[in-house]
């Protein structure tokens, strides 16, 4: 029996095994490459998407275990390209150098504004603690989604 | 001529959108149809003797395309040194290099197939570290090292000594032996660092048409060109490279890799090939920042001045010369670099080990140079009894002051840097020590560092829509200069708007040659031969504008998308309008524009063994932070941090303000728990990210930054790298003011908390280096000056 995987809003179906990474399916399968394989083992989180709303590091869940959820990756939250506040903050305090890390920054901040709309600077450097950037040194992705947690309140948190 | 405040700006990166939404497409992410996938053996000793090596029946495993060795590569290539084969040949030298690869229909075929590959490896005494490779009866990494092509003359070679560099200038022992002088002996040591690049090496080769086509994951397309091509005997004009954006480079990406590998392969299979290193490979065999082991020692008068100073720097290569054979000549910009010595003698030595070879990394030896060199100005201080600040003031490097190999240094620039310090500092609340019991501390450095000059080529072409397109080898490894610094360039000799600047990704078969982009090059030279190239295209569409209008060209403007005449009536027409019609005319319009480094002179007979005698742009920095240092458990907090970068001018402030920012925790990820260390089988010990401690976004602190412009630079527009120097000082920084905190000798980097404690509770003595000789002549393989041929010294 293939697997049947829900992502980004269609069911697609995988003859992987059970076992093999989400991760994997997603990128070579599904060609859906935002998120990242960097450490696979659970650490810097570029391989983060969102299952049923919540981010799961998709290198260490087995598919078998996702059929049934919704999984959102990087592609799904917007889709034709358009940026979500978040991304458009991002963008707008000139965060992103490499790039790689970007997916699975998106994701959790995301999640993680929809959660808590009014987040502080010590709460997002805790939400970011399983999401490694080499490049920035950080403090432009904190400012971006301070901007987005002061500027929009719970409404732009609910659109992510 | 361009106004260069027309190439100011905050210019916003084009690759952001698609960065943030998941669509950028790096190498790892490409998947061409027909690939195979490629992997690679490698050896589990530190030393040995390959006897057998047998690929039978791994090439008939199922799925099995191609399977490659020693015999397919017989080439050897390097920095300086041609000592480095592809594959093992018949030593190994360090735990990790590759036996033999692999490409077969999926990953799992090729990884079940190298675990059929048969071979047999008589182990062999290992020198794992730099104290053993420098022993007397050592085991030699290379036996036979006399018999390697020397690629660049000049250096001192012998036995596990790769390399060897020295500058001297003037009489440094008259200079200890003043009566009046104090001597101030000091030693450090520091780890290596990996590049933790997010990217890891990847690459996918190919024939098309009888040629290679590689695209990788680099900074060096035409190195990639040229080593691939002499490793696998093809002429370097039958590989093309083109470049995908990188994902992280920091130098790792600054030599060839994994990508002669993948061309054999496809060489062999006919088909193409991905490879792709794990990040266990990542972190194993990544080309680290090399550890070291420094003495320094110089001779003070109780006024100050600096009368004299000696030092040896030893570097760890690894098991093949790399990189660190020619950065043996950066010991003396460094070292040499940020105060006027009056006598000089530093020696600077490349050591072969049994261990992974080290290469490039942002700053490279620089680094800890200055941390050597920062902390022996401490103590040096301290010994005289003078402020640390003030004895900087009184010493840094001003105008006419001369460098270690005699080059003259231009302008005053650490002095008004310093000012500049000040008034940051002034700025920033009062550090107020909490009743914590924890040790406040704070510290000033200052850098001396450079810009990596070299050949850049650039071709502008003008399209008739009054777009330009730029050509270059330039790679976008993230610091944006080919999406923001490039563009703004072309965009203001041209009066066009930089988004109107379409820039070519890195093609071999399309742009000239390049050196790479590294070093803090890309805007210097790829940005002086993109300027001069969109210069001669200005200049042919003034020509033909002024045909048009019937005026000479210079009295036109060039601005807004317009080549007008000034004036109210802004009589004129677009650009887009002049290049169609110059293209209707003439054909379309082009300029090119080459640049290389001029070359600044040194002083004869100074510099021995080195690849640059004198350094083209100078770049000067001064750090400032706040520590505190827990006295139970040894932690070191950052709680403020402070630059002052000279960045000749700053085209796009914010570009630069992210690479500051990005720099300095890097840095601190160095200066603190970035920590290598290597097992007695001579493997890293640290394979992932849950053993090599990375900054997270809880460690590290907004960084304030002032940019210092007007330095004198011979970069286009004035301009100077701006990458690659933030984190030059870091290392120092901190230590210095972990010293400062601590009343501790600081002597060693990362302070992990064990290494901070076991000081603090006196439990560790300062460093002692058997390997370092108390005589600094003792040190050289020959007396300095003397002619060294080419392989008598060992």
């Amino acid at each position: 029996m293939p697997l049947a995987l829900t992502v980004n809003g269609e069911v697609r179906l995988s003859n992987a095994g059970p076992m093999t990474p989400l991760l994997d399916i997603l990128r070579e399968e599904f060609q859906l490459t935002g998120a990242k394989p960097v450490c696979r083992e659970g650490f810097c989180g570029a391989c983060m998407v969102l299952r049923d709303g919540r981010p799961i590091l998709s290198c260490l869940t087995p598919a078998g275990l996702v059929e049934g959820s919704d999984i959102c990756t990087i592609e799904g939250l917007s889709p034709g390209g358009t940026l979500t506040p978040l991304q458009d903050a991002l963008e707008s305090h000139d965060a992103v150098q490499c790039g790689m890390c970007f997916p699975g920054m998106v994701i959790t901040l995301t999640h993680a504004l929809r959660r808590t709309h009014d987040l502080t600077d010590a709460e997002v450097r805790q939400a970011l603690v399983g999401n490694i950037c080499r490049c920035t040194g950080y403090e432009r992705i904190v400012a971006a989604a301070l901007a987005i947690a002061a500027a929009h309140g719970p409404e732009a948190a609910r659109d992510g | 001529m361009v106004d260069p405040a027309d190439t100011v700006m905050n210019f916003r990166r084009r690759d952001a959108r698609d960065k943030l939404t998941g669509r950028t497409r790096f190498t790892i992410d490409r998947f061409p149809a027909g690939l195979l996938h490629g992997a690679v053996l490698r050896a589990g000793v530190a030393s040995g003797i390959l006897r057998k090596l047998d690929v039978s029946r791994a090439a008939t495993m199922p799925g099995v395309r191609a399977v490659v060795t020693a015999g397919d590569a017989p080439g050897r290539i390097g920095i300086g040194i041609a000592d480095h084969p592809l594959f093992v040949v018949d030593r190994v030298r360090y735990h990790g290099e590759p036996l033999a690869a692999i490409a077969a229909d999926t990953f799992d075929q090729a990884q079940a197939a190298l675990a059929a590959i048969v071979f047999d490896i008589a182990p062999m005494p290992a020198v794992l570290d730099m104290e053993a490779a420098l022993a007397a009866e050592a085991p030699l990494v290379h036996p036979d090292w006399r018999s390697y092509e020397v690629l660049f003359a000049g250096g001192a070679r012998g036995g596990n000594v790769a390399w060897e560099a020295t500058a001297v200038r003037g009489d440094v022992d008259a200079a200890f032996a003043r009566p009046d002088v104090t001597i101030v002996d000091s030693a450090f040591r520091v780890g290596r660092q990996n590049h933790v690049a997010f990217e890891p090496r990847a690459a996918i080769a190919a024939f098309e048409d009888g040629r290679l086509h590689i695209e990788t994951s680099t900074q060096v397309p035409w190195t990639v060109r040229n080593g691939t091509a002499r490793l696998l005997g093809i002429r370097a004009s039958a590989v093309r490279v083109t470049v995908p954006p990188v994902g992280g480079g920091f130098g790792l990406k600054f030599d060839l890799a994994i990508e002669p590998f993948a061309a054999l392969l496809a060489r062999k299979s006919g088909r193409p090939v991905r490879l792709v290193n794990s990040r266990e490979e990542e972190m194993l065999t990544c080309l680290f920042r090399e550890n070291a082991e420094i003495r320094i020692r110089s001779a003070v008068t109780k006024a100050g001045e600096i009368l004299g100073r000696e030092a040896v720097v030893l570097m760890d290569c690894g098991a093949y010369g790399g990189e660190q054979i020619f950065l043996t000549t950066m010991t003396a910009h460094t070292l040499g670099g940020n105060y006027r010595v009056g006598a000089t003698r530093l020696v600077s030595r490349a050591i072969y080990t049994n261990t992974a070879p080290n290469g490039a990394f942002r700053a490279c030896n620089g680094v800890y140079n200055t941390f050597a060199l920062e902390r022996h100005t401490d103590e040096i201080a301290a010994a005289i009894g003078m402020d640390p600040l003030a004895f900087r003031r009184r010493n840094v490097l001003g105008d006419g002051a001369l460098g270690a190999t005699g080059q003259i240094f231009e302008g005053d620039v650490l002095g008004p840097m310093l000012d500049r310090m000040a008034e940051l500092r002034a700025d920033a609340p009062d550090l107020v020590p909490g009743d914590d019991g924890r040790l406040y501390g704070r510290a000033t450095t200052v850098g001396t560092w450079f810009v990596f000059v070299g050949p850049s080529a650039a071709t502008v072409n003008m399209n008739a829509d009054g777009s330009a397109t730029l050509v270059t080898s330039g790679v976008e490894i993230g610091s944006g200069s080919t999406m923001q610094a490039l563009p703004q360039i072309v965009a203001g000799v041209l009066g066009i708007r930089p988004d109107d600047v379409v820039v070519r990704s890195a093609d071999t078969d399309a742009a000239g040659y390049d050196v790479g982009v590294g070093g803090g090059r890309t805007t210097v030279s790829l940005g002086a031969a993109s300027l001069k190239a969109a210069t001669e295209v200005r200049g042919k569409l003034l020509a033909v504008a002024a045909a048009m209008m019937d005026v000479a060209p210079d009295d036109l403007v060039m601005r807004d998308g317009r080549i007008e005449r000034p004036g109210a009536n802004r009589y004129g027409y677009s650009i887009a309008e002049v290049a169609a019609r110059a293209q209707a005319l003439q054909g379309p319009v082009a300029g090119t524009g080459a640049f290389t480094g001029q070359g600044v002179k040194a002083m004869v007979g100074c510099a021995a063994g080195h690849f640059l005698d004198a350094i083209d742009i100078p770049v000067f920095a001064v750090h400032d932070c706040d520590v505190a240092v827990d006295r139970e458990t040894g932690h070191v907090e950052v709680l403020g941090y402070r630059v002052v970068q000279d960045v000749g001018r700053a085209l796009n402030p914010s570009a630069v303000g992210g690479q500051i920012q990005g720099g300095v925790v890097q840095g601190l990820g160095y200066a603190l728990h970035e920590d290598v260390t290597i097992g007695s089988d001579g493997c890293v010990r640290q394979s992932g990210f849950e053993t090599y401690r990375l900054p997270l976004a809880g460690d590290v602190v907004p960084v304030a930054i002032s940019l210092y412009e007007g330095a004198p630079s011979s970069g286009p527009l004035g301009t100077k790298g701006a990458g690659e120097v933030p984190i030059l000082n870091v290392g120092a920084t901190v230590a210095c003011a972990v010293a400062n905190a601590t009343g501790l000798r600081v002597q060693e980097l990362p302070l992990t908390p064990p290494r901070v404690l076991e000081r603090l509770l006196g439990r560790k003595p300062d460093l002692a280096f058997p390997h370092i000789a108390e005589r600094w002549a003792d040190n050289l393989l020959h007396p300095h000056g003397q002619s060294t041929g080419s392989g008598d010294g060992g």
